[in-house]
């Protein structure tokens, strides 16, 4: 059976699953969930290993495989394609397959909602609901990544906002700082307001070319005056997801709000709907738009970085500093995106991985701990390291990714997107330099919460916390510190498959840059490639 | 095939009835409205013959059983390119009769079929009653078969007369509970509003009729393209006509100015009628405004190819600028709602809106479709579809709720009845979640199909204000339905209220609910069997309006 069929069927089947058993048999449901998700999680990895193998020869178009822009230099292979009829009359197919950005994408997602179900094992209150929830929302996320067809690609994406509704409200924490159902309105209601506009663009996209079929969507020529009416529509649509700023205040609320494993899906891998539909979307239909658009693009992501890091140095809400910190690390996704250059591209997509694994990282621990202090202020925690020595090690870990050190996946991506900002011939040089600083910004914010939360003197009342101390309770955290040490040391490996998606992209904007009117003839952009690689080696080098 | 129509007539005959000149009956067309005339009366039957106990049961069994029957006999009919109780002139051109075509068969199929699941959950409500069981049956029957009849409209007297049916009918359901204030308050309000919008209809019938001369729809279309293409001037005698039309129509509908009846009808009205009133009663509506759109806006070159009257583009500024009144005032107006009934009628106003931006897409020349107008065409009946299965399941479950907490405070339809309906009955909640969702227009339920449709007519004709509009209106609405969710599922229950087994979920809403829940997810993952229907349907319209 096609691997991308059984990556949505599975956690599909099993949300179905769970609506028949029996509410109270607690141990079940989350068997269901984690037995499931496992499976996904293993067609994932075993995707991503014989991703290059699963290439074809030249001439020798494989059945399933799909290929748009044969032969140009922009040509671009979608991989384990599988293709059924949906609606003749209306030119609607469903219609999977993945390129190395997409895979990238759902092997993030795989990962995280395996650890979020273990996570997940402390909710007590109404798990059937819980689980059902929780892997609707994951069917949506994988089906957003892996649908090549624009009508199936709404779908998924409008799927995957409305279970964090329930989600939020039901099973999240309302604090001093952070009121629950406030938080859950307004989440659902910024993410659905940005995706309808989407929508309205993407059929606009159609309107124009006549199919849903994103395979041919990426040949047809859409005018220019076309790009520079419907690209900012459908641009923001999907920044109000990413979040970009000014459109960001739905995020931090929201992650304060929820539960752990739905912090983690949310920033871990929501956020990144947002910067995927920009790239698949946005830039590969509009790349002449794209070229005019992204310098101001260029400019807001530096309000995300600084801004983001200066808003979360001022709070003292642990699930506020991370939730603000995820929308500025965001921003140097979106930097990477504005570079217009590969290595930059590679890098944005590389640091949605390591992002998406290290911030559900850090919401995992803080939720661990705070299922037990109920209390998340830096004000009245200290000191915890004494007792949970796991946990605290495994978040100065992630700080410590989060803040850029080498040895860590967020390194290497990070510096790519700054050299990739950098290389590029706009004045980009100054959001690169904000960038490095943003990362000074980071250091400061996290290193304090590790000082006020994890170290000094520790408050009578948490000297009876637990640290994870059985398999079961470690095995998410050490498979999310696992795979960001992974791909820190080896970052060649998801390069590799993530180029495999970019390259064609950075192939379009590259003509857009320099063909006013049609992207027609295609300039291969050898030099920068060569750049970008070496520059990533002397960064690892360093 | 029916032989009781050909003994009628030969019994006229007999007895020295001739029928005029020109008349032809078909009546074989006929016989699923025959059948729901036979139940209409044959409902009474069991009130005069059986005790007081088992009047209840027989009554909605009769009805049920021959609605079902009339159901499968539209879908094994199918359509004909007859017409039936056609009435022509002297030169072979059609004066009045009803269309068997594509398009009737899927509405007619929709009301009976819709009418079954109507009586499924009126069940529950009328084993309540003490008396009048008979009655309730046999006038929702009457009313559900003129909105079989509006299917087939192809004239302005037929569409009075038949439109007049459903009217009259839905006036005395809305007061049923005669000794309920409320609700002979609502049927007071409906008559007034209804007659007074039934004589703006009859105007404007008149007017149009004195400019044309004809009353067939498409004898005006083809007279406003002759006038027009001829370099002559429409009169505004006809615009006003047309105008006054549209407004007697939009009443049915609910569309703004001529809302101001829904929030008290549909409130004060027994459930069981609002669920009518919703579905089978706006349908009527919206089903002319799409004959009289097709045939007075679009002209039909070919098979395939259509051609919009220069008419049509004076007034899709109007159908347009209607449209997104009648969406915004809805979904704000539903806002501030604190009532279940009473939100629902503000947002069906809303989803009227939507319905219009389906007229107004029709009415916008240009698009990919070379059939015309096919894309509004087809994203309306796909709505109506949508919203027909998606009211029955809110109606079930609110019928259920507001049965057995009529003692809680802010009464049966409060939110506070269905605070912690979760925990008090988690069946109940997932149907109205589902069906709050659907209506909201959020995948995988069928709503959010219907709704991509509308957008896709209105963006495809070039309507990109109404796109938006419609777009952003559904963020409004996701809201308050999201309220009641909330209300639903993120609130403990509240001291005293109904528990498990003191909601009487009766088999018959059980089944409805069921199968609704299931045919809304149906409608919005596996769709093409209902598009296809909603496509041959909406392409039936175009090939035969204008022959």
């Amino acid at each position: 059976m096609n691997p991308l069929l059984l990556v949505i069927l599975i956690p599909a089947a099993a949300t179905l699953a769970l609506f028949f058993i029996d509410a109270n048999a607690k141990k079940a449901i989350r068997a269901v969930s984690t037995v499931a998700t496992g499976l996904v999680l293993l067609i994932s990895i075993f995707m991503f290993v014989g991703f290059g193998d699963a290439s074809y020869a030249d001439g020798d178009v494989r059945a399933d495989t799909f290929t748009a822009n044969a032969g140009q230099p922009d040509e671009h292979v979608y991989k384990y394609g599988f293709e059924q009829e949906w609606i003749q009359d209306m030119g609607l197919s469903f219609r999977l397959g993945v390129d190395g950005m997409g895979l990238a994408m759902v092997l993030l997602t795989a990962l995280i909602i395996f650890a979020g179900v273990m996570v997940s094992y402390t909710v007590e209150k109404r798990v059937k609901e819980y689980y059902i929830c929780l892997l609707a929302l994951v069917t949506g996320v994988f089906g957003v990544f892996i649908s090549l067809d624009l009508f199936f690609y709404y779908f998924f994406y409008e799927l995957a906002v409305i279970p964090m509704y329930l989600l939020i409200g039901i099973w999240g924490s309302t604090t001093k700082t952070v009121d629950q159902n406030y938080a859950t309105m307004k989440l659902v209601l910024l993410l659905s307001a940005g995706a309808v506009m989407a929508l309205v663009g993407l059929i606009a996209v159609w309107s124009d070319a006549g199919t849903f079929n994103m395979v041919l969507l990426e040949q047809h020529d859409f005018g220019k005056s076309f790009q520079m009416i419907w690209f900012p529509v459908v641009f923001l649509g999907f920044a109000a997801l990413v979040p970009m700023w000014p459109l960001h205040s739905w995020s931090p609320a929201g992650h304060a709000a929820a539960p752990a494993a739905v912090s983690m899906l949310h920033a871990g891998v929501l956020m990144k709907l947002g910067a995927f539909g920009i790239l698949r979307i946005a830039c590969t239909y509009f790349p002449l738009a794209a070229v005019e658009y992204l310098p101001i693009l260029a400019i807001l992501c530096c309000f995300n970085i600084v801004y983001g890091g200066l808003v979360a140095i001022a709070q003292r809400d642990m699930k506020l500093i991370i939730g603000y910190s995820s929308s500025s690390h965001m921003g140097y996704v979106l930097l990477g995106v504005a570079s217009m250059t590969l290595i930059g591209l590679n890098g944005a997509v590389f640091l949605m991985f390591a992002h998406g694994i290290m911030t559900a990282l850090t919401f995992a621990l803080i939720g661990w701990f705070y299922d037990q202090t109920h209390t998340r202020m830096l004000d009245d925690l200290g000191g915890m390291m004494k007792v949970m020595p796991f946990a605290g090690t495994c978040f100065v870990i992630a700080s410590m990714a989060s803040a850029g050190l080498p040895g860590f996946a967020n390194f290497a991506s990070e510096l790519m997107v700054i050299i990739g900002a950098w290389e590029s011939n706009l004045w980009l040089f100054i959001p690169a330099i904000l960038a490095i600083w943003g990362l000074v910004i980071t250091g400061v914010y996290l290193l304090r919460a590790v000082k006020d939360a994890w170290f000094g003197e520790m408050d009578e009342r948490w000297k009876d916390l637990k640290d994870q101390r059985t398999f079961g309770e470690r095995a998410p955290f050490v498979l999310l510190v696992g795979v960001l040490l992974l791909f820190g040391f080896w970052p060649q490996s998801m390069i590799d498959v993530v180029e495999q998606g970019v390259k064609p992209l950075h192939a379009r904007i590259e003509a857009g840059k320099t063909q006013d009117d049609r992207a027609v003839e295609l300039i291969r952009p050898t030099e920068d490639r060569d750049d970008g690689l070496e520059a990533d080696k002397t960064g690892e080098e360093r | 095939m029916f032989p009781l129509a050909q003994t009628l007539l030969s019994g006229m005959t007999t007895v020295g009835m001739t029928l005029p000149d020109g008349l032809t009956p078909n009546l074989d067309l006929l016989l699923p409205e025959f059948i729901v005339l036979g139940t209409a009366f044959g409902a009474i039957l069991p009130e005069l013959l059986l005790p007081a106990g088992r009047r209840a049961v027989a009554t909605a069994w009769t009805s049920l059983i021959g609605l079902l029957c009339a159901f499968v006999l539209v879908v094994a009919m199918g359509p004909s390119d007859q017409l039936a109780i056609q009435v022509l002139d002297g030169q072979g051109g059609i004066i009045s009769g009803l269309r068997m075509d594509a398009f009737s068969v899927f509405c007619r199929a929709l009301v009976t079929g819709g009418g079954a699941l109507l009586v499924l959950i009126s069940m529950g409500f009328t084993r309540r009653m003490d008396r009048g069981h008979g009655e309730f049956y046999s006038i929702l029957l009457f009313s559900l078969l003129g909105v079989m009849l509006v299917s087939g409209v192809s004239d302005l007297l037929s569409l009075f007369v038949c439109l007049e049916l459903v009217t009259i009918m839905a006036y005395v359901l809305a007061a049923f509970r005669r000794n309920d204030l409320r609700s002979t308050e609502a049927g007071m309000k409906y008559l007034v509003v209804g007659a007074v919008s039934t004589a703006i209809l009859l105007l404007g019938i008149g007017l149009i009729y004195g400019w044309t001369g004809s009353l067939s729809l498409e004898a005006i279309g083809g007279d406003v393209w002759d006038t027009v293409t001829a370099g002559g001037e429409i009169p505004a005698i006809f615009l006003l006509g047309m105008a006054f039309l549209l407004s007697g129509l939009l009443f049915k509908v609910g569309g703004v100015p001529f809302h101001v009846w829904i929030p008290d009808v549909y409130e004060g009205a027994p459930s069981p009628v609002t669920a009518f009133l919703i579905t089978a009663s706006k349908a009527a509506g919206v089903i002319l405004l799409l004959r009289v759109a097709q045939a007075v806006f679009v002209r039909p070159l070919g098979l395939e190819e259509t051609l919009h009257s220069p008419l049509a583009q004076q007034w899709v500024l109007v159908l347009g600028v209607i449209a997104v009144v009648t969406l915004l005032f809805g979904v704000l107006a539903a806002l501030p709602q604190r009532g279940i009934k009473r939100m629902i009628a503000y947002s069906s106003i809303g989803h009227a809106g939507y319905m219009l931006m389906g007229i107004a897409a029709i009415a916008a020349e240009g698009g990919r479709a070379s059939h015309g107008a096919q894309y509004g065409g087809e994203a309306l009946l796909y709505y109506i579809m949508a919203y027909f299965v998606t009211s029955i399941v809110a109606f079930a479950v609110i019928i259920v709720v507001g049965g057995a907490s009529a003692r809680m405070p802010g009464g049966g339809d409060g939110a506070k009845a269905y605070e912690g309906l979760w925990a008090r009955s988690p069946f109940l909640a997932v149907a109205m979640c589902l069906a709050l969702l659907s209506l909201a227009g959020v995948p995988p339920m069928s709503g959010f199909f219907a709704k991509f449709l509308i957008i896709r007519a209105t963006v495809d004709k070039g309507l990109f204000a109404l796109a938006f509009i419609g777009a952003g209106a559904v963020i409004v609405s996701l809201y308050f339905y999201l309220l009641w969710i909330k209300a639903m599922y993120f609130k403990a229950p509240p001291e005293g209220a109904p528990q498990g087994a003191d909601f009487h979920i009766p088999m018959s809403t059980r089944v409805v609910l069921w199968g609704g829940m299931i045919a809304m997810v149906l409608m919005g993952v596996w769709m093409p069997p209902f598009y296809d229907w909603a496509h041959d349907a909406a392409a039936s319209l175009t090939a035969l309006a204008g022959r």
